[in-house]
Parts: structure tokens; sequence; C-alpha cells
């Protein structure tokens, strides 16, 4: 194994990854992620961010083995991902999740127990358990196929909690779920980390990753276009966020002169959840601009050029 | 370090749910249903004198209903039990799991074999239970016919009726096969039903093969004859129905043959399915 | 790996597939494709043979009740060759020929009783003339029949009164390794009604040491009374009429057996 044998391995390491789709039979390909580098120590929540279609369930799929890699390679907590093995300590929670209808909660956790062979003596107590903790205790004895998406999602969450995995890969969690029930499973989360687990969480809805992400990485077109610790991050732009509580109406321009009298400049008055997303869009403005499209202006001179050989 | 070896209690656990789904299906009741209703529809065909005979047909019409709608069954079921593990992105789930590929279509597999077995057991007890009926009416009607005894061979029904639910079992794998590595549903529905016509078929090239000139044609057609199972050598109803026994060897062999074939066809489908995306 | 399966299951299969050819006769698909579509042909080969065959003698049956003759006489061919296996098809198609058909046609001509009677005669003899093709095509498929045989030789007697023919077809019925009884004894007295009575009498006395004498249906002392009554129509001195051999029966002593 590549790790040295003092350290202990991370979570998550890619290397070179790279994952091409092909689109047709004749090779025309798409690059869906382009030369990832990306490392997930234990013990944190990471968050994997970028606009749909940036690469961040690709990403999650390869480290997962559903996947193979084009170009580089993945490990987690050592094991390479291609080895079956690597994916003992591991809950999945997959975007928009479907699960068969035609059980309920509870039988369906189990179901997802059994198969990650959680010991016969303790799954009864393990369902029970993480029914409770993603709070579907009550409907535990539904069918599946009458939840509502929030619902889906928790029970998403307790299957991939069932078998008690070390790290946890949550593919947009709060997707299409209402604010309530996303702050909820924001809490979750943080629990998750308290005991000691690993969190890599996907996600376009930056705001709600916010509060909850100890480092984050900005994927677009596939590529890594920022990563690091999110609070070194918020503040690397010399810009600070003064959060205020009942600004009364009109007092904008006051504190603007003000703040231009002692040299500095109001930049605008937010919500601080904001402040991310404009970190996120400028970093993706940025990019534009830098000719980051060349790989579509490529595949689109590659169709044209297929076009007579195929007629 | 935790090790992790090929489990067949995984297999069986997909292999339930598998199966519990299935039977959830509208198309599984829907195929019991119309054979059963063709099983007991072949006893109003008897306005004509058929006597002993109308055993015989009845015989006929319930293997002719297992077979064809068995076949339906085996195709659709299995591609639709795949596919929706697919299309609904459960397999996601599972294979995101410490759970082998191969554990995954075995599962699937004998999920589905599982669902043809009820169906065959279905079909073969109430197609006995029917001629029972009918043959001690006839029995009492015109004593004379049954003057040696019951007509009937039950025993070489349910062999009969074993050996189609191995053919389904080929012919799910074969279907497995072609669904591990396509896309859609249709696809592999409609492939299948091609290589079962094909299946069904192969002994008419085997036949040629020995009257063939040209060595490539020859050698084109050997192959054929080699890749695909014979159907044909399940169809041994006829002879069931003729009142003629059943060898008890012949019944072996063709029972060999197709458990064979059944693993082969799934090696094949967990090779194409190894390196499947997701 | 499939080609090596197949390599590898060739001796599983090969005996078998060659135990089930012999079984079953072949499709004679020139025959049948003409009459039937595309979609039956393969629903044969896919191996709803019988169930088609069925079908189509229902066919045949519904045209027989609506004494439709070329439509029953053409199903009737084409169950046959579809599925020549069940010996019913042959058996009852060929009596619906001989024995329905000559009723339909004199229908046809205002009624049995406006018929002139060689014209009857010409009518019957060629219905049983195309039963007697059938039947004898049937025998290519179940060679050693005695009921083809049998029926044949009852149509000869019944519907067109031909003993001499009758007594053939008996004759080849009675020989017939699994002929039942009756077959032998029903040769013999047509031989006796033609006035052959010598033959009917080495017949039978042929026939009578093989007669299983605990078999009803083998009628035996019937036999023997019958070569008494032959024997004394034919005149012969009581020295040289015919000794049955002595034959241990179960349970009888020896001695005691006449
Ligand atoms: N199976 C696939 N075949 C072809 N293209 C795919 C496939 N899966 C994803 N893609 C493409 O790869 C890109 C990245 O997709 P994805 O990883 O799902 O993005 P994200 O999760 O960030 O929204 C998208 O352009 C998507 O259309
Ligand atoms: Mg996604």
């Amino acid at each position: 194994m590549a790790t040295s044998p003092s350290s202990k391995p991370p979570a998550i390491r890619i290397e070179g990854l790279t994952k091409d789709f092909a689109l047709t039979l004749r090779g025309l390909k798409l690059r869906a992620v382009d030369n990832l580098d990306l490392t997930v120590k234990e013990n944190q929540v990471f968050g994997l961010l970028g606009p749909n279609g940036s690469g961040k369930s690709t990403t999650i799929k390869v480290i997962l083995g559903l996947l193979e890699p084009t170009f580089g390679s993945c490990e987690i907590f050592g094991i390479p991902s291609n080895n079956v093995r690597s994916r003992m300590d591991v809950g999945y929670l997959p975007e928009a999740p479907y699960f068969y209808r035609y059980l309920n909660g509870e039988e369906l956790v189990r179901f997802y127990g059994r198969i990650c062979q959680v010991p016969k003596d303790r799954l009864e107590d393990r369902v029970a358990e993480v029914l409770e903790w993603v709070g579907l205790k009550d409907a535990a004895r539904r069918r599946v196929g009458t939840y509502s998406k929030g619902m889906l999602q928790r029970v998403g969450l307790a299957q991939a909690l069932v078998h008690d995995p070390r790290l946890i890969l949550l593919d947009e969690p709060t997707a299409g779920v209402d604010p309530v029930g996303s702050a909820e499973i924001s809490e979750l989360i943080l629990k998750l980390k308290d005991a000691g687990k690993t969190i890599l969480l996907c996600s376009h809805l930056l705001a709600q990753v916010e509060g909850i992400c100890d480092e984050i990485a900005i994927l677009n077109r596939g590529r890594l276009v920022l990563e690091g610790d999110l609070k070194s991050l918020v503040s690397e732009r010399h810009r600070n966020a003064v959060m205020v509580e009942n600004l009364p109406a009109g007092l904008e321009k006051e504190l603007g002169a003000w703040l231009e009298a002692k040299g500095a400049r109001l930049v605008g008055i937010e919500t601080p959840r904001t402040t991310l997303d404009r970190i996120f869009l400028e970093h993706i403005g940025y990019r534009k601009e830098q000719g980051s499209s060349r790989q579509v202006d490529e595949n689109i001179a590659r169709s044209d050029a297929g076009k007579p050989e195929a007629s | 370090m935790k090790t992790i070896r090929f489990s067949p209690e995984r297999v069986s656990i997909i292999a339930r749910n598998t199966l519990l789904e299935a039977v959830r299906q509208k198309l599984f009741s829907f195929l019991v249903l119309i054979s059963l209703g063709m099983i007991l529809s072949s006893t109003f065909f008897r306005d004509f004198n058929f006597g002993s005979g109308e055993l015989k047909f009845i015989t006929d019409f319930g293997f002719g209903a297992i077979t064809f709608f068995g076949s339906i069954l085996a195709i659709v079921a299995t591609a639709q039990l795949f596919f929706s593990e697919i299309e609904n992105r459960t397999a996601l789930t599972i294979l995101a799991k410490p759970v082998f590929r191969s554990e995954f279509i075995f599962g699937k597999f004998f999920g589905v074999f599982l669902v043809l077995l009820f169906f065959c057991a279905i079909m073969a007890v109430s197609l006995a239970g029917v001629l029972y009926w009918r043959e001690g009416e006839l029995t009492r009607e015109i004593p004379d016919a049954f003057a040696d005894g019951r007509l009937v061979a039950y025993g070489d029904i349910f062999i009969f009726v074993f050996l189609q639910w191995l053919k389904f079992g080929i012919l799910a794998a074969i279907t497995m096969v072609i669904a591990s590595f396509s896309n859609t549903n249709l696809y592999s529905v409609v492939m299948s039903f091609f290589i079962l016509i094909i299946c069904h078929l192969q002994y008419l090239a085997r036949d040629a093969w020995e009257a063939l000139g040209v060595l490539p044609v020859k050698l084109a057609v050997g192959l054929l004859g080699l890749i695909f199972p014979n159907f044909q050598l399940f169809n041994l109803g006829d002879q069931i129905a003729l009142g003629e026994r059943l060898p008890g060897e012949l019944a072996l062999r063709v029972a060999l043959y197709g458990l064979v074939y059944i693993l082969v066809f799934n090696a094949v489908a967990i090779y194409s399915f190894r390196k499947r995306e997701i | 790996m499939l080609v090596l399966a197949g390599l590898l299951t060739r001796p599983i299969e090969a005996p078998a597939w060659h135990q089930l050819r012999e079984r079953e006769p072949a499709l004679n698909l020139d025959r049948i494709e003409g009459a039937l579509g595309q979609g039956v042909t393969v629903a044969l080969l896919g191996g709803f043979r019988a169930m088609v065959a069925n079908f189509i003698w229902l066919r045949a049956n519904h045209h027989w009740e609506r004494y439709d003759r070329p439509a029953t006489t053409a199903l009737i061919h084409l169950t046959t060759a579809v599925d020549p296996r069940p010996l019913y098809f042959w058996l009852n198609g060929a009596r619906m020929i001989a024995y329905d058909m000559p009723n339909w046609r004199y229908d046809d001509l205002g009624g049995i009783e406006n018929v002139p009677r060689d014209v009857r005669r010409e009518i019957e003899r060629e219905q049983s003339g195309i039963a007697f093709a059938l039947l004898d095509n049937a025998l290519e498929f179940h060679p050693d029949n005695p009921s083809i045989y049998i029926d044949k030789a009852n149509i000869a007697q019944r519907r067109i009164e031909d003993l001499e023919l009758a007594v053939e077809y008996y004759r080849q019925a009675a020989l017939q390794p699994d002929a039942p009884f009756y077959a032998a004894r029903i040769y013999a007295e047509l031989l006796r009604r033609l006035d052959r009575h010598r033959e009917a009498y080495e017949w039978l006395v042929e026939l009578y040491p093989r007669l299983p004498p605990d078999n009803d249906a083998a009628m035996a002392p019937v036999v023997l009374g019958r070569i008494r009554d032959l024997e004394d129509h034919l005149g012969i001195p009581p020295g040289e009429r015919y000794q049955p051999p002595a034959r241990a029966r179960p349970g009888v002593p020896e001695m005691l057996v006449p």
C-alpha cells in the first residue's frame, strides 16, 4: 500500500481521476470528471460542491466502484475502490433516492442491514435505532411508496447508516426537501461528525452546506476550481460579513457613509448565506472567461466532423 | 483487516426481495390467471366425441399454455426486474454496499427462477387437477376406455413441467446476459425473444450442417449450433400427452443439459455485468 | 465460452436429442406452410405442434357439424400432416370420410331414397378409397398398428361390403404383434362366410395354442368350439381331429387338463 505505515490512510483519496462517458458509438465522449485530486481526511464534513452536471455524482460513483475511472485511482481508507472490501465501511445515500415501494421503512432498512451482514442478534435493535435517529420511528411501518420526498431522504440516510460505517457519502441529501427538513438533515450530519464519522456531502445548494462543512471543493465541468478550509475560503477575499440583528430600514446609507469615512467600503447588505454563493459564482465566471468551455467546443467540432462520414 | 467472500446468504436476500417484487407485479398474476384460464377452458371443448382423446387435448392445451406463458414470464420478468433495479437506482444502493456483482446477478436470477418455479408449480398442480377430475368423469362415462386403470401419467406431467422450468431458467439467464449490457428493457425483451426462436430452430441449422459444402458457411452454421442451446430438447410434452412414458435417462440428460446452460449463461451475465456502469 | 459450453454439453445432449428425434416424426413443412401462415409455422417449430393440430382438428369438427365435405376433408388431412402421432386423428378422420360423408352426398342428391343404387355404390367406393388412402398414410407413421388395419377392415366390410378385402385387412391386423384377440377370430369367421372353411380351420388350429388360457378376451374355449364346428363341417374324421396341447394351468394338475 502506498501510504506510509505511520500515517493512517485518509477516508478518501482520489488521484488524477478522469471519467469519460461515451456518448456515441463513434467515439464522441463527454468528460464528466477531469483530472481530479482530492483527499478527504477522517472525521470531517467535506462539501463537494458545483452546479448541476459538474461531475459530483460521477465522482461519488467512482469512489463507490459503481463506475470505472477512465484514468486515475480512488481509495477508501486505503483500499482501492474496485475492491468490494472498500465498501464495507461506507454508507451511501444516492441522489433522489428511490426504494422498493412495497416494503415498509423498517423492512427496507432491515433488507439493507442484512445485505451488509449486520449480525442477526443486533439487526433488529440497529434498525429501530437508525429509524429513530433519522426521525422515522412513527412511519417505520408505513410503505415506502407512501413516503414524501423528505421521508425518502431520511429512510435513505437510515439505510446508509444501518451497518454503522465510518464514511458516509451523501449525494444531494437536501434536494427537494423543505427548509425545516433540510435543517434537520444538517443537524443529523453534524451529529454524525460528533460520533466520529467522516461525511462527504454533495450539493449545489451552497447555503445549506455552508453551516456544516469543514472543508469544501468546488467542481465545474469536472474540474476542481477551488478547494480548502471553508472558513479561510470565505475570508480569503479581504471581505468581512458583519452580521447585524434587527437592522432598521434606511440605515444602510448611513452605515455606508460611516464605513467610507473609515476607509472601508460597503459592498452590499446581504444575508450571510449568499456569501458563499457569491464566491462560487465568481469562480465559475472567472473560469468561463478563461475559456474553459474548450471541451464543449471540441465536442461540437468532433460531432460536426463526424457528420459527413455518418451519412 | 476484515475480509469479504462470496456470500450465498446475500444472494438469497436479493433473490427473496426479487421474488417479492415480482409477485407484487401485475405481470405475474396476469400470466398465472390467463394460463389457469386456458387450462380450465380446455375442458369446454368436448361437444364432439373425443373420448379419452379429450385428456390428450387438455394435456396438450395445458402444456402449450405453460410453455407459452412461461417463456413470456421468463423473459419479461427477468428484464423488468433487472431494469427496475437499474432505472429506480436501487441497484445503486445495493452495489454501493459490500456486495459482489456476481451476488447481484445470482440474486436476481434465483429470484426470477423462484418466480418461475411458483408459476410452474401452480400450473402443474392445476393441470394435473383438471386431468384427474376429467379422467374420473370419463371413467364413469366410458369405462371401456379406462379398463387398464388411469391413462394419464401424472408423474410424467410433473417431470415435464420441471424440465420446462429448467428451460425457462436458461431463458431467464439468457435475458440476464442481454440485460447486463443493454440499456433498455424493450431491447432486452426483443433480443431475448429473438434468441428464444433461434434456440428453437438451431436444430434445423445442425441438420443442414451435414449437407453444406462451403467451408465458411459450414463453420458459421456449426458455431451457431454450438452457441445456442437446443430448446427442442425440452419438447417432451407431446410424447407424454400421447401416453408414452418418458424414459428416465432422457429426462435426466435433458435436466443436466439445462442446469449446465443455466450456469453458463449466468457466468456470462456476471462477466458482462462486472464492468457495467451503474 | 458459449462455444465451449456447446462442446462440453454435446455428449449429454446428443444421445438425448437422437432419442427424441427418433420419436418425433419430421415436420413436413412443405405440406403445411401453404395451408397455414408463417406465424403458425413458427408455433409448430416452437413446440406447439400438438396444440396447433388440436385446433385444426377442432376446426375440422366444426365443418363436420355443418356437413362441409371439402373443408372437413382438407382439415383432416392438415391435422394429420401437422401432427401424425395421435392415432385418433387418423382413425376418426377416416371414419368421418368413409361413414359420414357418403350420407352428406346422398343428401346433396336429394336424399338416400332418390339416389340410384349404383350411384350410391360409386359414392361409397369413392369415399372409402379416400379413407383407405388416409389410413395407408397413417401406417407410415404407425407401422404394426393393428387398429389401422381393423378400421380398414371395418370400412371394407360395413361400408362397401367387400368381404374379400375385409378378410385381407383382418388378416393383416391379426398378424401384428399387438393385435387384439378378436381380430384373429373375426378373420376366421369371415373366411367361413366366404366358404373358405379349410383356410379358417387351419388358421384357428394354428391360433389356438398361442391363446393364453387365463385371459377372458382370448376366449380360448370359444375358439376351440369353432374348431370343432369347422371339423364337423369339413367332415374331418375323429382320429384326425385337432388335439389341443396339454398345458399347465395355474393351480390345475397337468393330468386333469383335457
Ligand atoms: N451514465 C452517463 N452517461 C453519459 N453521461 C453522463 C452519465 N452520467 C453522468 N453523465 C454526464 O456527466 C456530467 C456530470 O454528471 P453528474 O456527475 O451527475 O453531475 P452532478 O452530480 O454534479 O450534477 C453531466 O454532464 C452528465 O450529463
Ligand atoms: Mg448529481
